[in-house]
């Protein structure tokens, strides 16, 4: 047996000890991978894909990298915390340190290649449902096939090979500090029972109460130049909870002896007084990433609705192109030209019509009204196919693009609108109509009246255009519009509204988003899982030796069952409850900032993780409870 | 060969504990020597310090003239490697490797080929009657071939001083009769020098002399004659003066 043989052998005859280390990298290397395949996708990289989206899927990729690194790093530091006695014992049989290093060394280079490998074809498998994901979410025009990413496994395997190089050496230097003495004694120790202060206890009650009060109370635009105080408050508070309040609470329910004597409540007491401490900033840390990706979530998934909602609001008809050109536009003709060389290019049969637009001034105050003759009017709204307007004498016709506005500008109606010119207009009605492109508020007369205006005090012409065109060739025409290196959207003199593509680039931009956050919501979220999974697994050799002693008194399978149970619920439920509870107050601020209702949005995002988090729970309850049965006999 | 030379230990805490004061003794070459006291008496704490677990807070310890407190790590791991043998009441085995794997542990570490491995472990094996066990792993063998194998561990590197903590208590009367045989054995033929932290006064009664701790003091220390059985009884004389509780003493199994 060689030194290295026997490095091997440790490693192949105690696979259930390194699995779960094992399986953790290799599902960080999977994440990185899907993500990676998709950052590097060709349909996602070719030249007219926003430049900002690729920045951020740049960006997300070494931020998960990041990410990885220190979860990698704690499930390595948790796994080499069980191995203490056997470093101590080999460290007694005279291995060196240097030996000791290269042997954690070795181990690490093993597991980490097989990570990397495992999880680069796993996650070509997944690959596919996330390129599908991607198709969906992200507003794409072509779709995301499957493509043998070269790239991407090239930078895997580089990125994962220097991480656990890196994380071999740092743990190496970990292993150096500690003395031989504690490690050999580390499993025989005694622990002293944890006590709790009761001040420390009150805090984390005053801590909350604040955080929450300032949060929902205090008006949302407020609140949210105080998120770094309530960050800190509700991290502290978090803090001392799993610490200091629930070892107090515990504490005061053993002194109950009327419950703690109560059948199997000693037993989980006693042992969660204990464990507690050892737990609690597994607790804390699972509690903040959650509440960070259920925050994350829940903002994106809010957002979204918002915006679905706001683009399905308003449903008068209105061109889908208008080119609203001031005076002193000198690219007027060029871009008129650029529009309808994009129309014909696309195939688009379209009609043009040309609508002046002119201003005029009020008698009393300064400001100036847009009106409108009854024939300009009425030609816009015969090719829209919206109903025409009869005027006579100075009857006027209010009309506004707004919904919200319509009972307000029904003030309008009770005088008379005086010009500077003497003409006196009488409002007659009001009515909803989109059909002016970008204009919300405007009188229309009749024409004999029009020509009594006199001057104008300013002039605008709108050109716009109708076409029976789906959405999808009038994004076409849009990206052949744009591809015109002069042509702008918003100019000193022109605006362009365009609402199909516009609301395509929003879009666009928001799906990467959304893509990003609902990525790293989840990552967050499943290794806060693997964050317990650990936890859970370091005590079982201990819950195996303390059942077995037990069982040897007389112990039911049910009471076992319930023990395990209420053990392993406690430890999946305390850290993720605080997290909900954190995350619907940090998400109920957000819909006040916004002044949206997103109870719903919120309540599902929410509810999901729960759901989640609930079929995790039984997954891991029936194999712990196996194992532990497994060793009673 | 072994020079322990006004050792104290001192237990810091809340209440600083004196767990040993001005210990001071010698073992020759070739001594087969135990040491015993009630529970609490601090031979456990003499023994991880001479075993370089723990360090003394005064005083030094010298084993082949060596200080083996002024060594630094990498020397202290070769020390270990080369020069000591451990034998645990618990074993101690590593349950990821065979018993044989486990018996060349020492030698593994030191880089030795792996013919001359094999060939030593076959040899202290058969000496040891564990030859048929050596491919099993450690939760299929009984605690008497377990704690067998951990002296072969112990022995296979030669080392100048064997160090065993209750070698014999999570064994039978039988297995911890046949273990201390082997140990004497080992120690007269093979003059090895050894060292014996234990409750057992049947397991003292194989060693050349004992020494006595109460307290953390040396109490006495006897000699032993010819007769194995005469220096048990005057073992046992011994611990009665010594007032533990006689609960503190095993059951005598002889």
């Amino acid at each position: 047996m060689t030194f290295r043989q026997f490095a091997f052998n440790n490693v192949l005859r105690n696979k259930r000890l390194y699995a779960a280390y094992f399986l953790s990298s290799m599902f960080t290397v999977m994440i990185f991978f899907t993500f990676a395949v998709f950052a590097y996708h060709p349909a996602l990289n070719s030249s007219d894909v926003n430049h900002n989206a690729q920045a951020a899927l740049s960006t997300s990729k070494w931020l998960i990298y990041g990410f990885s690194f220190f979860f990698v790093l704690y499930s390595m530091s948790s796994f080499l915390k069980t191995r203490k006695r056997e470093f101590g014992l080999l460290m007694l049989q005279g291995i060196s340190p240097g030996q000791l290093r290269r042997m954690v060394f070795i181990e690490n280079m093993w597991i980490g290649t097989g990570a990397t490998i495992g999880g680069i074809l796993i996650g070509l498998v997944f690959a596919k449902a996330i390129l599908l994901i991607g198709e969906n979410i992200l507003v794409l025009d072509e779709k995301l096939n499957f493509y043998i990413p070269i790239q991407a496994i090239i930078l895997t395997v580089i990125s994962f090979l220097v991480l656990f190089v890196l994380i071999s050496m740092f743990i190496a230097a970990i292993l150096r500090s500690e003395s031989l003495i504690s490690l050999i004694r580390s499993q025989r120790a005694p622990k002293s029972e944890p006590r709790a202060s009761i001040w420390l206890s009150i805090l984390v009650i005053v801590l909350l109460a604040i955080s929450y009060g300032v949060a929902l109370l205090v008006d949302a635009n407020l609140a949210l130049q105080l998120l770094l105080p309530i960050i800190v408050m509700v991290s502290i508070a978090t803090y001392l909870l799993f610490t200091q309040l629930s070892v107090y609470i515990i504490g005061s329910m053993k002194n109950r002896k009327s419950f703690f004597w109560r059948r199997t409540n000693m037993l989980l007491l006693s042992d969660l007084s204990y464990r507690m401490k050892d737990n609690a900033r597994t607790f804390f840390l699972v509690a903040m990433v959650s509440t960070v990706s259920f925050c994350a979530i829940g903002t994106l998934y809010g957002l979204q609705a918002l915006l679905v909602k706001s683009s399905t609001v308003e449903t008068a008809a209105s061109f889908p192109i208008a080119y609203t050109s001031m005076a002193g536009d000198a690219t007027q003709s060029t871009n008129l030209q650029t529009i309808r060389q994009a129309l014909s290019t696309a195939g688009i049969p379209s009609q043009e019509a040309h609508l002046a637009l002119n201003q005029y001034k009020l008698k009393n105050d300064q400001t100036e009204r847009i009106i409108l003759s009854e024939t300009a009017f009425n030609q816009a709204n015969v090719l829209l196919g919206e109903q025409t307007v009869q005027l006579q004498g100075n009857q006027a016709v209010v009309i506004t693009s707004s919904t919200a506005r319509q009972t307000a500008e029904h003030q309008m109606l009770q005088k008379e609108v005086q010009l500077s010119n003497g003409v006196a207009l009488q409002p007659t009605r009001v009515i909803f109509s989109q059909t002016i492109p970008g204009v919300s508020l405007a009188l229309v007369v009749s024409d004999d009246l029009y020509k009594r205006l006199g001057t104008p005090a300013s002039k605008a012409d709108i050109y716009a255009w109708t076409t029976n065109a789906s959405e999808k060739e009038l994004i076409a025409v849009g990206k052949e519009m744009f591809s015109e290196d002069t042509f702008t959207q918003y100019g000193a003199y022109h605006i362009l509204d365009f609402p199909s593509y516009t609301l395509y680039t929003v879009k666009s931009l928001y799906g990467i988003a959304l893509f990003i956050g609902l990525f790293i919501g989840i990552v967050f979220f499943v290794s806060a899982g693997s964050f317990l999974y650990f936890r859970l697994y370091s005590d079982l050799d201990e819950d195996k030796q303390k059942f077995r002693s037990i069982a040897k008194l007389g112990l039911t399978e049910r009471e076992l069952n319930r023990v395990l149970t209420q053990q392993i619920a406690l430890l999946f439920f305390a850290p993720i409850v605080v997290a909900l509870i954190h995350g619907s107050i940090a998400l109920t601020t957000l819909a006040h900032l916004f002044d949206a209702q997103l109870f719903t949005e919120c309540a599902t995002v929410l509810g999901i993780f729960f759901l989640i988090q609930l079929v995790y729970f039984f997954i891991v309850r029936f194999f712990y409870i196996k194992q532990v049965r497994e060793a009673l006999h | 060969m072994l020079e322990v030379q006004h050792v104290s230990k001192i237990y810091e805490g809340k209440i600083a504990y004196k767990a040993l004061t001005d210990i001071q003794f010698t073992i020759e070459d070739g001594e087969f020597v135990g040491i015993m006291g009630p529970s609490g008496s601090g031979k456990t704490t003499l023994l991880n310090m001479i075993a370089t677990i723990d360090r003394p807070t005064t005083g030094e310890i010298l084993i082949g003239n060596r200080n083996i407190n002024k060594l630094r790590k990498n020397e202290l791991a070769e020390f270990r490697r080369r020069e000591l043998g451990f034998v645990f009441q618990d074993f101690n085995l590593l349950n990821t490797l065979t018993i044989e794997e486990n018996i060349v542990l020492p030698l593994t570490l030191d880089g030795r080929p792996v013919r001359e491995m094999k060939q030593k472990a076959a040899a202290i094996a058969e000496r040891l009657g564990i030859s048929s066990i050596m491919n099993k792993r450690t939760y299929e063998i009984s605690g008497g071939q377990a704690q067998r194998t951990a002296i072969a561990r112990a022995m296979i590197h030669s080392p100048q001083l064997l160090l065993a903590d209750e070698p014999t208590g999570n064994l039978d009367s039988k297995s911890a009769r046949d273990v201390m045989e082997m140990l004497e054995q080992l120690n007269q033929e093979e003059k090895k020098t050894m060292m014996l932290v234990t409750h057992d006064a049947v397991a003292a009664s194989y060693c050349s002399r004992v020494i006595f701790i109460r307290d953390g003091h040396l109490y006495s220390e006897i000699h032993r004659g010819e007769n194995r059985q005469a220096f048990f009884q005057k073992i046992i004389d011994t611990l009665s003066l010594l007032g533990g509780h006689s609960s503190d003493i095993s059951s005598i199994r002889v």
